[in-house]
């Protein structure tokens, strides 16, 4: 039945009620309910415990799940579509507007969730934030403290400057 | 399908020792949910494919190197705020995103969690491309003393891009590489097998090796990959002639997982290898004993039998080769996965075989044929029911085939790109005027084929449309073709880029010849004489010089065939391009008249008119059957409509 959920539980304790198809991008969550042979329409079944998402996490994800509902993406398998697609235009202002500490929350839910597509989108969204930024930029950028003594960081230099643009 | 094996198997072994060290993020769930993704990194597009990796193959080296440089878990990753709170699977994912090495290059330098993944995507695959690259590997190379150990990151040695520098002192730089996956050394002619042999000691991750055109095949290669590289699955080795059955023998009693084997010009491969290469390796998708004379029906029936995965076979010039093949082959025998097929110059092969085979693989898309004499009609009928599967077919030197062939095959399998009937003699214009309805045609072969004349060669263009799929065309003695028709050809065709017109007399001139290449140095003078190829840039020059011959000639009204033959040609040509493409700035059009442009622009606008009445057009238009004024009379050599469209 359409109108029965699936109830979902975070882990600061907050429980979702979501529709079968949502719950299901998630490939993790939809082998878990076919393993527990989940029956929403049964009213006492417990609520799938999340101990690895956060509320306000779980939100933004479920929020992205709602807009693709009927989004058709490319095969898991097909490599090469994937990796040459470009950032879904909602995708990129959805990841745009969040704070980077929520950006990274998304894409480790997507990684643990087993979400494809979102995962996807996260490290595109951050790789294009990557690209074009020099060391000492990309560390002020995200916070990253740089552990190379100057010996070591011009070593380093030194041996890969073959990969210099010419 | 083919995935970016290692960079898959370096994350899955990083998301171990992740979990080893307990995550804070991750550190509940692993033992309640079984968890399982599938990463697959492929952002190397060049090499060879269709290998398959072992996820654990990489392990190794990771092992290693979080032994060297220990893994913890600096201040960062408590931050909520750093971006080294993800863990490096995801970052590695992240950072696959950016293919520029020279973008990757300063990931680099940011901190030792990045470098440490960074490094491995930078030295996967060395772009050994031009000096500047390969002089600062080769010092990288040479140093002992470097910061990371970075021939155990080097995965990919392709030197084919580089073969002027390659000697045995250059490959030599690259030996000790022992985590090498794929090395490939097309064309790389100055090597002997000595730094060959040395680079393989302790590649035991191998998977692939290409020796094309490489001189020095010997047994002590062969022995070597025998010897270190179980889980080899390609062997390239054309023209191994100096190979022995005993060492052809080790390599598939060793090398039992591959899939893909070249071993071309070797009389040694007898029956006997043959037998154990199909009874030893149950993964072979790719056979290619071109030339080598001494295997016999009897192995190659047990080989199609065996080997229901096969996709690729090749046999050349082999006088053992019949019809028997199939003659013990199970009655229910399928080969749904065969692709390719080439039989040339194996001249004991018979309709019986082709009728055969087409039975058992009805997905072949390459067949080739060529000089097997004894092919007739009846091989092109059984051809036919490959239908849209069939995408290229040779059958040059079969000299039995007619008209009849050509037009079933071709009404059958519309969608052939690459066709060749040199030799075939008998053939007319009829078959090029059905090559016309191909539309995805880029090759035709027709050398020799002397019935062929202008009036097939206008008959073509007429019947193609306007953005022309056509890349190569041969019609070297073709002896009856003239200057005209090629013009034409060379007009309609924007994207042709090869045109061979060797041993016809009308283009042995001085101003043509300017824009022929070179022949081949090992021609004969009077092989030198005839040569008339054009290619690249050749095309596009002598586009130009006739465009501007004959529009110089139209100005000054002498005709060079009958002039009003000329432009009714012309003009049939643009308007038939009109309906199909919709373009009025073809470059032939803009070579018209004044006058007759303008004549043109009426009369397209007129049947453009009626076309909007009908039904859109599919196909070439018979400018016949449109009732317009001032319509243009056609020269109607052939009156048959068109084929069917995709």
């Amino acid at each position: 039945m359409s109108s029965q959920l699936i109830k979902i539980t975070t882990s600061d304790e907050e429980t979702f009620k979501v529709e079968r198809s949502i719950v299901e991008r998630s490939v993790l969550l939809k082998h878990l309910l076919s393993d527990l042979e989940y029956d929403e329409t049964d009213e006492d079944a417990e609520p799938i415990p999340l101990p690895n998402v956060r509320a306000s996490v779980f939100k933004k994800v479920l929020e992205w799940a709602e807009h693709h509902k009927n989004t058709n993406f490319p095969d898991d398998e097909d490599e090469d579509a994937r990796k040459s697609a470009p950032i879904d235009e909602w995708d990129r202002e959805f990841l745009k507007v969040v704070d980077q500490e929520m950006l990274y929350e998304i894409i480790l839910a997507a990684n643990y969730l087993n979400i494809r597509p979102l995962l996807d989108a996260g490290c595109k969204t951050v790789a294009e934030m990557i690209r074009g930024k020099s060391a000492e930029e990309i560390r002020r950028t995200f916070n990253i403290v740089n552990d190379f003594s100057p010996e070591e960081e011009a070593a380093i230099k030194r041996e890969n400057e073959w990969a210099e643009d010419r | 399908m083919e995935s970016d094996n290692s960079l898959e198997s370096s994350v899955s072994s990083l998301a171990r020792v992740n979990r080893d060290t307990n995550t804070p993020a991750y550190n509940q769930s692993h033992n309640n949910y079984h968890h399982h993704h599938h990463h697959h990194h492929r952002h190397h597009q060049n090499d060879l494919n269709d290998f398959d990796m072992d996820h654990d193959d990489s392990e190794l080296n990771l092992r290693e190197r979080f032994g060297q440089e220990p893994f913890q878990h600096d201040e960062d990753f408590y931050n909520t705020n750093s971006m080294n709170r993800l863990p490096p699977e995801i970052l590695l994912q992240v950072f696959s995103n950016i293919s520029q090495k020279s973008q990757l290059l300063p990931l680099l330098t940011v901190c030792k969690k990045w470098a440490n993944l960074v490094v491995e995507l930078l030295w996967f695959r060395p772009s050994l491309m031009d000096s500047t690259s390969i002089k600062g590997i080769t010092k990288v190379m040479t140093t002992d003393d470097t910061f990371w150990d970075y021939k155990s990151y080097i995965r990919r040695l392709n030197l084919s891009f580089v073969v002027d520098k390659v000697n045995d002192d250059f490959l030599n730089l690259f030996s000790g590489c022992s985590n090498l996956e794929r090395l490939t050394l097309v064309n790389c002619s100055k090597l002997s097998h000595n730094p060959i042999v040395k680079i393989l000691q302790g590649c035991s991750k191998l998977q692939s090796v290409d020796m094309t055109g490489v001189k020095d095949i010997n047994d002590a290669i062969f022995n070597a990959l025998s010897e270190n590289c179980p889980r080899l699955q390609g062997l390239y080795a054309p023209q191994c002639q100096n190979i022995t059955n005993e060492a052809f023998l080790n390599i598939i009693n060793s090398c039992t997982m591959l899939k893909r084997v070249k071993v071309s010009d070797c009389s040694n491969i007898t029956d006997d290898g043959i037998i154990k290469l199909t009874e030893n390796c149950k993964l072979l998708i790719e056979v290619d004993v071109h030339n080598c004379m001494n295997i016999t029906d009897f192995s190659l029936q047990k080989l199609f039998t065996d080997l229901e995965q096969l996709r690729e076979f090749r046999i050349s010039h082999n006088p053992n080769v019949s019809d028997a093949i199939f003659k013990y082959t199970p009655e229910d025998m399928i080969l749904d996965r065969l692709r390719i097929l080439d039989f040339t110059g194996c001249i004991r092969i018979t309709d019986k075989s082709v009728e055969r085979i087409v039975q058992c693989a009805p997905r072949l898309r390459n067949v080739i044929l060529s000089k097997c004499l004894s092919i007739t009609d009846a091989s092109l009928r059984a051809l036919a029911t490959l239908g849209k599967n069939l995408h290229y077919i040779h059958l040059g030197h079969c000299s039995n085939i007619t008209d009849f062939g050509v037009t079933t095959l071709v009404r059958n399998c519309h969608r052939l790109q690459y066709i060749d009937l040199a030799c075939c003699a008998q053939l007319t214009n009829t078959s090029l005027l059905e090559l016309a309805y191909l539309p995805r045609l880029r090759r035709i072969g027709l050398v020799k084929c002397a019935n062929i004349n202008d009036s097939g060669i206008i008959g073509l263009i007429q019947r193609r449309s306007y953005d022309d799929t056509l890349e190569r065309v041969h019609l070297s003695y073709c002896t009856n073709l003239t200057l005209f028709p090629i013009y034409q050809l060379l007009l309609a065709c924007p994207r042709l880029t090869h045109l061979s017109l060797t041993g016809i007399s009308v283009f042995l001139r001085d101003d043509i010849l300017r824009f022929c290449r070179s022949p081949p140095s090992d021609f004969n003078e009077h092989q030198k004489q005839l040569f008339c190829v054009f290619s690249g840039q050749g095309v596009k020059d002598l586009r130009k010089y006739l465009s501007s011959m004959y529009s110089e000639t139209n100005e000054i009204g002498l005709p060079l065939r009958g002039r009003e033959r000329i432009i009714n040609d012309e003009l049939n040509i643009q308007a038939e391009r009109f309906f199909r493409g919709g373009i009025v700035n073809a470059p032939a059009f803009q070579q018209l008249l004044p006058q007759q442009q303008q004549q043109l622009r009426l009369q397209l606008l007129q049947t453009q008119q009626i076309q909007q009445q009908v039904q859109p057009l599919q196909g070439p238009i018979d400018l016949n059957q449109i009732n317009a004024p001032n319509r243009i009379q056609v020269d109607n050599d052939d009156d048959e409509v068109m084929g069917e469209s995709d």
